[in-house]
């Protein structure tokens, strides 16, 4: 399979060579005596130890025996020594793990009838396999019973999807651990001492962080459980299929559980990829599969008859479609078509859309950015160039000095957010944070600055400024620095973005001192109309800093097909080299005027465009600025929506076609490394629904023009996309990288931002349930002082208005945000934030005031 | 409910360790002190103070036997029952405070001024029997002893 | 608070050998004040180290004086300090463990509560040895009087420029923090204590890396008792060949031994290592002999973790070497002495109770095992014992021993074995007749 785009790290590190079982192993220094068995395949058992965590050696089930040791041995906290050898089965061994088994089962409830980790219980498992049929423990068993509780099986549900019992814990002490050291998370613990320690809850809280499904995954036993699996069905009555989540940009690894006679799937677990997401999910990728069993999901198509949309047949929606396609194409040219698909569907879908569009129809208003403010028509430049850059994510671990730059990692790339935690915890990285307001990685941060929003390009311009004043980074093109950042000092820089000189200073000094930097900029600067200036700003950053040669910066794509789309030539003008290539697979590439998603909206307003394609799509919902969107789609003649539900935008198609999620065939995507993964096929369409690229490929047969003359040519096709010569080349000189500023409204006084909740992602999400039991509706994050300002308290309703628009949310206090800015999830039609905001502002600012009933 | 003195008293000595989470001792001893025991309400208000999450100071008192968890009297008597104690006649002596303070160990008397409770070894094992009230020690005891001892801590209540 | 514990000690004897010199003040109040302690020589070795001796020549004359760990392992200490990394970047911590829990032993408290001063002298010089700006000393929680004390002492000692910033004019900065613990046995263990001090729930950590190399916050550190930090002054100051010459050959030095249970002048007392037992026990200067001149039963020589000795065992030398050869262990030097009315099931049932309530709940053998053993030894003691309890009582002891992440595990089962091994025949009473071999034999109920 291609990889789109290569990067080797090399490994010289010192080896030892040790013998186990008589068998002889070289393997890297630092290894444990546990790995190094598990490398020649030699399966020894464990509870407490975990791949990701440190090892604390605690169960004692992974006792071996080691040559001039007396005592047994635990191996996963002996480092392997030259010369070495070890025993793994010796009788020794056999007794030391019996009798840990042994000590296990004393307490242990033995109801493995009703517990449902039954048939994935490492207890379970090993007590067989060590042929323990009969106990010597002949007393009352502790147990645990909640005050006052009735319930038979000591059940506590300690979180939206958890379920604890306390009496199937073995003390391996695995989710506790997880929980502080892997995802910095504090609503969990262990309390008391001794063999009556309990794990639980935090006083006062619920086990409801954005990695908590973890938890009941790692569990060895029965006693953490997940509440969506629960007593649903048995894990061997399932058969297992390979997937990736479709809602992170690193294309998490994924096997999902399904059964084939109800064609359903009942839950996800990890496929650790060590190279992408260490085995961990986030809630999101982990409860993401609710969203095809929905119970609203469209199940046929749809087509509008007499202003209402009534059922219909596959036949009858894509005649329609191909009639009036080639109406508007026959009266007023392929150039009033258009297309706007989502960067989450596969590559055969997007592929086969940019043909449908480009070479059926002709047309270059084709687009897969419908979330971002006013892009330029023309390609950007520094901004392609910056999203281009080669982004490796276990290159993150070893870099000694982590920049986050315009981006809430946690909530937009959890995983690389964990992988910053744990570079931070195991590898003593360094981590800088810039943003416009503070976020949850801060914990790790050495620094956290946060700059006036909308000041995000001056921001880095002070550090390069700082760096050349202080003579941290000798350049001879200091003046054209200069020239390029537009500000004169690095103080004048620093004091417009409110930040303090000495911490720029502190943050160049680390950067020019690295041995391997990890700079990553995200959404926050993706969504900003000034991208371009703050893309130059990054450039020069990086040649001030030579950071591309020590290590790797980018600005991350946002979804989990963004590489795919980009490479496919989804964007309305590919780079040259993306067209060369298309123009050679289909003979010919349109040369009309092309148009962005914003740019297409203008020309629906003018009627210059008349019909539109939308497939997975949802401007209604999520365009900056909700208003311009729904009102330019409704001058269309004809829409056609394709998407799994009903959503703010297919209320206004013509024709509705049920679109098929990526659980249902088989699909390849392109991470934000450009590595190519496939999510396979785990059950059959729901309903009627179709995938995209048979949707796409029967509405171009319908307009007479067969997308691929032979299956394999599909795949050949997309295979030549992806062959692409890495990145957009950064420009070798300084280059100019100041923006405009918003003027200041004294009206709306306060900035606000909106992203993704961590437990939710685009408009998806509210349909699985288990993600809103987590968080259900919309809210308003603001400061302890701007509330108290306002008199307002945690849950008050809270009136949010921007020039446009107004919403009413309740308010959520928060120690991570400054008082001059707010945060609102865009994530629930109930409350459609993008109604308060202006697709020409670069800062959407507001103002609010409490509801007084 | 952590008084103006006692807030102080934790900064003033949190403020002398290399990291913040040291602190937790020394402050669930200033709260333990000024209150008599420990509840969540103390963690989450120490959580504030010294900026540690609140279920790391839950865990660590949880773990510690000296702080009692739940109300007790204004006299926390903790008598040894270890080795040393044991030989010299502890067991009797709890007896004799059971029955003196009429309750069992692990109870309050009805006033509120009295909690019985056994501890394990205080190092006072060359001076055995022993028990220590609040934060004294009393060694040596005998019948009498305890007899004074209760009277005195009476009048002073 | 100052208070002080009616402890009896051989202070007077110490006062007038030339060898012995922990207790030489312990039966005097002034010795507490700075100025008493200074003007009987105190912070004189303090001084020697800081402005004429090199931090390795301390470490060299620690080594050679023999001086071994007096907190229960006997490791040597002046080779402790040596593992301390020369070109570690991290700051480095010496702590002084103060959280004498082991059952039975008493005698860091005596030091603290009347001679506070020479444990901060011996820890000041060990950090100096160890290029440590920073020490703590660890104190159990229920001390609360003896953590007054110090805390006394080393504002004291501040106030005199024995502490703090450019000590003595050396450019040397040394800073001290008195912490308390909060009734934890385990957090005596040092990687417990460890953990306790960083603010966690006070579990032992596994080993490598030692704390030398990576302890408190990750950096070098060394932990050592009270009892080994206030002897470091004498040795500063008389020699490393005068220690040596106390004790014996592989033993030096002189050691507090707790002498309680069934005794007729329980004390701490100072004696040189390789002191009879039967001695410190019957002598009228010590003990002075077994409670209402009972029979001698049984001694626990090195507090409660130890094995047992029996009255036929108790001519033996107290130290490092010659305990072991009767199958026990120095320890702490807490010497428990039991007489023949005791029954020794009932004995090690308080010890069981103790080590169940006492395991950190970390590693499997320890929890779930001493929780096992204690049910077992309660169900014999009461009588209830089924026949195959001690054969399962001692193999469960042979499936904790040397299986568990720190010794807590050996140091509640070492008693046990060896109380069955030496006193089988009333574990087999209780069992057999489900009664007391001890209780019938003395008419007791
Ligand atoms: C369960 C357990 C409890 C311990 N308790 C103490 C203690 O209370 N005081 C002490 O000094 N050492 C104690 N130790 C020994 C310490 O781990 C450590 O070896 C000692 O403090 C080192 O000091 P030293 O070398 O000066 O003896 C204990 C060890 C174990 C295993
Ligand atoms: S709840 Fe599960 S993961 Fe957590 S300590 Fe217990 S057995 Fe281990
Ligand atoms: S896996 Fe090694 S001790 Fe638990």
């Amino acid at each position: 399979m291609a990889e789109a785009v290569t990067k080797k790290a090399p490994s010289n590190k010192a080896t030892v060579t040790l013998t186990i079982d008589g068998r002889s192993v070289t393997v890297d220094k630092g290894t444990t005596v546990l790995e190094a068995a598990r490398s020649l395949g030699i399966h020894v058992p464990t509870f407490c130890w975990h791949p990701k965590l440190k090892s604390v050696g605690s169960c004692r089930m992974c006792y071996v025996e080691i040559e001039k040791m007396p005592k047994l041995q635990v191996s996963c906290a002996t480092e392997a020594m030259d010369g070495m050898v070890v025993a793994t089965d010796s009788d020794l061994v056999k007794q030391g793990r019996r009798a840990v088994i042994e000590f296990i089962l004393m307490n242990h409830p033995l109801d493995c009838p009703t517990c449902d980790q039954g048939g994935e219980c490492q207890l379970q498992d090993l007590t067989f396999a060590h042929a323990i049929d009969d106990s010597r423990f002949a007393f009352q068993k502790e147990r645990f019973v909640e005050d006052g509780s009735v319930s038979t099986f000591d059940d506590v549900q300690i979180g939206p999807e958890i379920m604890l019992n306390r009496n199937r814990c073995i003390q391996c002490y695995k989710c506790v651990r997880a929980n502080k050291e892997a995802f910095g998370e504090f609503d969990l613990g262990a309390f008391e001492r001794g063999n009556i320690t309990e794990i639980n809850a935090a006083p006062g809280r619920q086990v409801d962080n954005p990695f908590s499904g973890n938890l009941a995954e790692i569990c060895p036993v029965g006693a953490l459980t997940g509440m969506d699996w629960r007593y649903k069905i048995r894990v061997w009555l399932t058969k297992t299929v390979s997937s990736i989540c479709p809602f992170t940009a690193s294309g998490v690894n994924t096997l999902m559980y399904m059964d084939e006679t109800k064609n359903r799937i009942y839950r996800t677990t990890s496929r650790r990829n060590d190279e992408i997401d260490d085995g961990w999910l986030s809630n999101v990728s982990r409860y993401a599969y609710q969203v095809v069993h929905a119970d609203d999901r469209l199940l046929t198509p749809f087509i509008r008859r007499d202003g209402k949309q009534v059922e219909a047949t596959w036949d009858e929606a894509l005649d329609l479609i191909a009639k009036r396609l080639s109406d508007i194409q026959d009266q007023k040219g392929c150039v009033c078509i258009g297309g706007l698909v989502s960067p989450r569907l596969d590559n055969a879908t997007l592929y086969g859309f940019n043909k449908l569009m480009r070479h059926v129809i002709g047309t270059n208003n084709v687009d897969y950015r419908t979330e971002y403010r006013m892009l330029p028509q023309t390609p950007e430049d520094h901004y392609q160039a910056a999203c281009s850059q080669p982004i490796r994510i276990s290159d993150v671990d070893d870099s000694d000095v982590i920049v986050v730059f315009g981006s809430d990692m946690l909530k937009e790339h959890p995983n690389l957010y964990l992988r910053i935690r744990k570079a931070f915890n195991f590898g003593a990285a360094r981590i800088f944070i810039l943003n416009p307001y503070s976020t949850k990685a801060s914990d790790v941060a050495e620094l956290e600055m946060v700059y006036h929003a909308g000041m995000d390009e001056v921001a880095l311009g002070a550090v390069c400024l700082t760096a050349v004043e202080k003579g941290i980074v000798s350049s001879d093109e200091t003046d054209r620095l200069r020239e390029a950042i537009a500000f004169d000092s690095a103080s004048a820089a620093a004091l417009a973005c409110g930040l303090e000189p000495d911490h720029l200073e502190l943050m160049a000094r680390a950067m020019a001192e690295a041995r391997k930097v990890t700079f990553l900029a995200g959404e926050i600067i993706s969504r900003s109309r000034e991208r371009e200036p703050i893309a130059a700003a990054i450039c020069n950053l990086n040649r001030l800093f030579s950071i591309n040669t020590k290590g790797q910066f980018g600005i991350l794509p946002g979804h989990s097909n963004s590489r795919g789309a980009h490479h496919l030539g989804l964007a309305p003008d590919p780079p040259a080299s993306i067209k060369a290539k298309l123009r050679s697979l289909w003979g010919q590439y349109p040369d009309t005027e092309t148009n962005t998603t914003d740019s297409m909206m203008v020309q629906m307003r003018k009627e210059e465009i008349d019909g539109l394609i939308i497939m997975g799509a949802n401007p209604v919902m999520l365009y900056p600025d909700r208003a311009f969107a729904r009102e330019s789609l409704e001058k269309l003649d004809f829409l056609v929506v394709s998407d799994l539900f009903e959503t703010e935008t297919t209320e206004l198609a013509d024709v509705v076609l049920p679109l098929s999620s990526w659980a249902e065939y088989t699909g390849d995507y392109v991470n934000l490394e450009g590595r190519v993964q496939t999510a396979s096929k785990a059950i059959h369409p729901i309903g009627d629904s179709r995938p995209g690229y048979a949707i796409v490929e029967a509405i171009a047969d319908r307009l007479e023009n067969t997308l691929y003359t032979a299956e394999d040519y599909r795949r050949d096709e997309i295979d030549t996309m992806l062959e692409v010569d890495t990145a957009c080349p950064v420009p070798n000189l300084y280059v100019p990288s100041k923006g405009g500023q918003d003027e200041d409204d004294a009206e709306y006084p306060i900035a606000l931002m909106i992203g993704d909740d961590p437990h939710h992602r685009g408009h998806y999400t509210e349909k699985s349930a288990s993600l809103t039991s987590h968080v259900g509706e919309a809210y308003l994050e603001l400061s302890p002082d701007l509330a108290a300002g306002h008199e307002i308290k945690e849950g008050d309703s809270v009136r949010i208005e921007s020039p446009v628009g107004k919403v009413v949310l309740p308010a959520r206090i928060s120690e991570h945000i400054r008082n001059d800015i707010v945060f609102v999830p865009r994530n629930f039609p109930s409350a459609p934030v993008t109604s308060l905001l202006m697709r020409k502002r670069r800062i959407d600012r507001v103002r609010i005031s409490k509801v007084v009933r | 409910m952590l008084a103006e003195e006692s807030i102080a008293l934790i900064k003033e000595k949190a403020a002398k360790y290399p990291e913040r989470k040291s602190a937790i001792l020394p402050a669930l001893t200033v709260a333990y002190r000024q209150v008599g025991h420990l509840n969540d309400e103390l963690y989450s208000e120490i959580s504030e103070i010294i900026r540690v999450p609140a279920v790391e100071i839950a865990e660590a008192a949880t773990f510690y036997t000296m702080f009692p968890k739940h109300p007790v009297g204004k006299y926390l008597i903790q008598v040894c029952h270890n080795i040393s104690c044991a030989l010299l006649g502890a067991d009797s002596l709890i007896g004799y405070l059971e029955e003196k303070l009429e309750i069992k160990k692990g109870e309050t008397t009805s006033d509120n001024l009295f909690t019985l409770v056994t501890v394990e070894c205080l190092g006072s094992c060359c001076t055995a029997p022993m028990m220590q009230i609040n934060q004294d020690y009393y060694e040596n005891l005998t019948r009498e002893r305890v007899d004074e001892i209760l009277e005195e801590l009476r009048t002073r209540a | 608070m100052s208070f002080y514990s009616p402890v009896r000690t051989n202070a007077s004897e110490v006062a007038e050998s030339d060898r012995l010199h922990l207790l030489k003040y312990a039966e005097d109040p002034n010795q507490c004040s700075i100025d008493t302690y200074v003007q009987r020589g105190g912070y004189g070795a303090w001084r020697k180290a800081l402005t004429s001796m090199k931090p390795e020549e301390v470490i060299t004359a620690i080594k050679d004086s023999g001086l071994r760990g007096r907190g229960g392992a006997g490791f040597p200490t002046g080779m402790k300090w040596g593992f301390v990394p020369k070109d570690s970047p991290k700051p480095r911590y010496l702590i002084c463990n103060a959280d004498e829990s082991e059952p039975g032993t008493c005698k860091d408290r005596v030091i603290m509560e009347r001679d506070p001063h020479a444990m901060i002298e011996g820890m000041a010089i060990a950090a100096y040895a160890i290029g440590s700006h920073l020490m703590f000393v660890y104190i159990r929680g229920e001390f609360a009087h003896c953590a007054d004390q110090v805390e006394k002492a080393m504002n004291e000692a501040y106030a005199q420029g024995q502490l703090g910033k450019n000590i003595h004019g050396s450019g040397y900065d040394l800073d001290m923090i008195v912490h308390t613990g909060g009734g934890a046995y385990i957090c005596g263990e040092e990687t417990a204590l460890l953990n306790s001090l960083e603010g966690l729930r006070g579990m032992s950590r596994i080993r490598p890396p030692f704390p030398a190399v990576a302890g408190l916050y990750g950096c070098p550190t060394i932990v050592n008792n009270v009892e080994s930090l206030a002897s470091v002054p004498h040795i500063i100051n008389r020699g490393a060949d005068w220690y040596r010459s106390l004790g014996t050959e592989k033993s030096a030095g002189s050691k507090l031994f707790s002498l309680s249970g069934h005794i007729k002048q329980p004390g701490n007392y100072e004696v040189e290592l390789g002191f009879s037992l039967k001695t410190l026990i019957y002598d009228p200067k010590y003990g002075g002999g077994i409670l209402d001149d009972k029979k001698l039963k049984g001694v626990i020589p090195g507090g409660a973790s130890t094995p047992l000795l029996t009255p036929d065992m108790i001519e033996v030398g107290l130290d490092y070497e010659s305990l072991p050869e009767k199958g026990s262990m120095l320890g702490s030097g807490a010497v428990i002495v039991f007489h023949e009315e005791t029954c020794i099931v009932w004995v090690i049932q308080r010890l069981i109770h103790f080590f169940r309530h006492e395991s950190c709940g970390k590693c499997t053998p320890c929890h779930e095992g001493t929780a096992w053993l204690e049910k077992l030894i309660n169900r014999v003691e009461s009588g209830k014992g089924e026949e195959g309890d001690i054969e399962k009582i001692d193999d469960i002891c042979s499936n904790i021993l040397g299986r568990t992440v720190c010794p807590l595990g050996d140091a509640a089962v070492m008693p046990i074995q060896s109380a069955i091994e030496l006193y089988r025949d009333e574990w087999e009473h209780h069992i057999r007749h489900g009664k007391c071999l001890v209780k019938s034999q003395f008419g007791l109920k």
